[in-house]
């Protein structure tokens, strides 16, 4: 059966997609690669991972890619988004990091950034940068379940396989309930309803990626470069 | 201390006459509206003009946004064809009818009213376009009210006036963090808190069924609320609708207690935009 | 043995009905005729437009069509089935054939057609009884839809307002609708029985195209008012998105 990789946060970086590349054709029997967003990024020249996410090498997987938050910043600040700019970005780290990110992508490269996609829907999952409710939204270890439970209805899918928080985790809804009393003009109306079982991914960023398996349901997270570890790492 | 919640106006004059004397004659003075002052019915500058005069405290509809802005509501939250034509022609009468000074009156209230911890808005804190149906998923409505901040959130945009109570809720979660964090899998369960939502339905386009007016009168002291019907005249609203030049279908629907233009199925929805 | 029946009543009364469920039932070749009727004092009738054909035909795809002249000269086969339907509101003066109104007869004589027997809603108890309406003044409109195809959505509001009374009383409304996924429906409503029909035809026109098909709507009723049903139309109506442009119409 066939396995996804998922990647995210390579923020130009390409040594460290060779090596995950690398480390995909030689051992994880994987045919699919998704790259959650962030494959940009202020901190270095991104043009030649760019080129090589369009233009896959031979024997590479061939990437499927999403926007991302530094995507969505800097497709804003070239005005792809409407009135909208890079204020976050301008905000949270100033002008010279949208300057940064401005000369780190060359503007021939836009054409393609603007044609990515917020999400995919695979079989019963959902597979985003962050969340269905935007591209900023971060969730961890320690989002309140709520939370997760919201975005999670609102794709309707089992699993969400998120990226934003750059963290490998899993949150699984084991159980739980709620009441719910509503009243109207009609009368008045009961309703319980369980929590559904469904889980949160975060599949890490950079060296850090997930494999995962539709098969089996089973999922590893890896750190690329590092096999050493490998056994004590997978868990379903 | 009782006060009542009004929304969803449309520039239906007689309606919102009718409610306003309602709410008199119970000794009420404290008034909260959750916008949506115009949009599709005739009297737009009326309406606006008698919620400035009364100094009632409102939030922005997604129409009073609408009419500011142009349109914002995406094709997606009109379910046809025939829907949104009819939509963008009210939006487009309105936009012409309306004074300046009306409209920047429009654009000058806020997403938001808090009081304590309840909160005022018209569609859901995260948007005056999204709706809170009564049948939505209990634990996304429950998410709405504790994101704000909230324990009672006040709501409208759905034309359809309820009161909601959520109560003894809880979720389990496994978390299980990768080895680059290090650490094994930890169960914990959260108790939920006890919220409610109420909505107040429509003044000026029912969606209930009948043809009254509805809002919703809450007293503090009890924490009870009250759905109040009032009837008003609608075929004075019908005669105006003609006599302005709107579509005569609007009369035929509005005397009928259908909504002017269909909704989406999907209610939750909100564009991405 | 072959056999030509005519059949007459009031619109609405389910005339239409009533025979596609006899040429289903038999076994042999059948042949149909619409005959247009004649407007009574005040009472139009309204002009069919070839939807009850359309429909028979897509339900029975042998269907002979009986006003085709080249048919009517060629020996009749045997066992023929010949079914004619005529609107007529007022109940007829003689029983039996009798009763049949003069009018038709030369125009029946012409395509070589000769009723051995005639039967008219509300007279004769061979057919279902029906509400029988009183049809005191009634208008007739109807609108030439060849070549649109319908916002679905658009078109269940739209003949959800028109069945209850938003561009007047209606009385009985009846069309042939194209959608966009090729499919096109029979509506048919009648005041005298509770809700519409919906009945997909057996043909189905390629997708996202504009349909050649007959396609048509036919109101009868009080006070309608052409222009307000004209505006909706407008807006349900699909105009962009579909490759060819809409023929005249
Ligand atoms: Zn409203
Ligand atoms: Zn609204």
């Amino acid at each position: 059966m066939a396995r996804w990789a998922l990647i995210s946060g390579l923020r130009g970086d390409l040594e460290v997609y060779e090596a995950i590349q690398e480390e995909l054709r030689q051992t994880r029997r994987v045919d699919t690669l998704f790259v959650l967003g962030d494959v940009i990024g202020p901190a270095r020249n991104c043009d030649a991972l760019l080129s090589r996410l369009q233009q896959p090498r031979r024997g590479e997987l061939q990437p499927q890619c999403l926007f991302g938050w530094w995507e969505d910043q800097l497709l804003a600040e070239r005005g792809y988004r409407g009135g909208r700019r890079a204020d976050a970005l301008r905000l949270s780290q100033g002008e010279t990091a949208v300057d940064a990110l401005l000369q780190a992508v060359d503007p021939g490269h836009m054409g393609w950034l603007a044609e990515l996609q917020f999400g995919f829907i695979e079989l019963d999952c959902a597979l985003l940068h962050a969340s269905s409710a935007t591209v900023e939204d971060s969730l961890g270890p320690d989002s309140s379940p709520l939370l997760l439970l919201d975005r999670l209805t609102r794709m309707e899918v089992n699993r969400l396989f998120t990226a934003r928080s750059g963290q490998q985790f899993s949150i699984e809804l084991t159980g739980g309930g709620i009441e719910s009393q509503v009243r109207d003009l009609e009368g008045q109306r009961h309703q319980q309803q369980s929590v559904p079982k469904r889980q949160v991914i975060g599949i890490g960023a950079g060296v850090n990626y997930t494999i995962y398996d539709p098969g089996t349901d089973r999922f590893d997270f890896l750190t690329a470069g590092s096999r050493s570890q490998e056994r004590a790492r997978g868990f379903a | 201390m009782a006060h009542a919640v009004i929304s969803c106006l449309h520039a239906n004059h007689a309606a919102l006459e009718a409610v306003l004397a309602d709410i008199d004659q119970q000794g009420i003075d404290t008034i909260t509206c959750l916008g949506d002052l115009v949009g599709y019915g005739p009297q737009p500058n009326e309406v606006v003009e008698l919620i400035r005069q009364r100094a009632i405290p409102t939030c922005q509809g997604c129409w009073d946004e609408d009419i500011i802005e142009g349109l914002n509501a995406c094709d997606c939250s009109y379910p046809s064809q025939l829907a949104e034509r009819r939509g963008h022609l009210a939006h487009q009468w309105t936009a012409e009818q309306l004074s300046e000074e009306n409209k920047a009156f429009l654009a000058s209230l806020p997403m938001s009213l808090r009081r304590d911890r309840l909160l005022f808005v018209h569609g859901s804190p995260n948007s005056q376009h999204e709706y809170l149906l009564p049948n939505m998923d209990a634990f996304a409505a429950l998410e709405r009210v504790e994101t704000a901040g909230a324990d009672t959130l006040f709501c409208g945009h759905t034309h359809h006036p309820y009161v909601r109570e959520l109560r003894d809720g809880s979720i389990r979660v496994r978390v299980q963090e990768g080895v680059a964090s290090g650490g094994p899998s930890v169960e914990r369960e959260i108790n939920l808190p006890v919220r409610r939502i109420i909505n107040a339905g429509s003044v000026g386009e029912p969606r209930h069924g009948n043809t009254n007016a509805t809002y919703v009168v809450h007293d503090e002291a009890t924490d009870s609320v009250e759905i109040r019907e009032v009837t008003y005249d609608v075929e004075r609203t019908c005669r105006a609708i003609v006599e302005s030049g709107l579509p005569a279908i609007f009369a035929w629907r509005l005397r009928h207690g259908f909504e002017y233009a269909e909704r989406a199925d999907d209610a939750s929805h909100v564009c991405e935009r | 043995m072959s056999q030509t029946l005519l059949i007459s009543g009031p619109p609405g009364c389910g005339k239409t009905s009533w025979i596609l469920n006899r040429l289903q039932n038999h076994r042999g070749p059948c042949g149909y005729l619409r005959l247009a009727g004649y407007p009574d004092e005040g009472l139009a009738q309204a002009p069919d437009g070839g939807i009850d054909l359309a429909y028979l035909q897509d339900q029975c795809p042998r269907l002979l069509d009986l006003t085709d002249l080249d048919q009517a000269l060629a020996p009749r086969p045997e066992h023929l089935l010949a079914l004619i339907e005529l609107p007529q509101f007022q109940s007829p003066a003689e029983s039996g054939l009798g009763g049949v109104d003069r009018r038709v007869i030369p125009q029946l004589e012409a395509l070589h057609l000769r009723p051995d027997e005639h039967l008219h809603f509300g007279r004769d108890t061979a057919l279902p009884r029906q509400d029988t309406l009183d049809f005191s003044s009634l208008q007739a409109w109807q609108r030439n839809l060849a070549g649109s195809v319908w916002d679905p959505a658009s078109l269940s509001s739209f003949w959800f307002e028109l069945v209850n009374g938003a561009y007047g009383d209606v009385y009985r409304a009846k069309a042939l609708m194209n959608l966009p996924d090729g499919r096109a429906f029979f509506c048919n409503w009648m005041v005298s029985q509770e809700g519409s029909q919906f009945l997909p035809l057996q043909t189905i026109a390629p997708p996202d195209c504009r349909p050649e098909r007959l396609s048509r709507l036919v109101v009868q009723g009080k006070d309608l008012d052409p222009g307000a049903i004209e505006r909706t139309l407008a807006d349900c109506l699909l105009s962009e998105a579909l490759p060819h442009p809409s023929p005249a119409a």
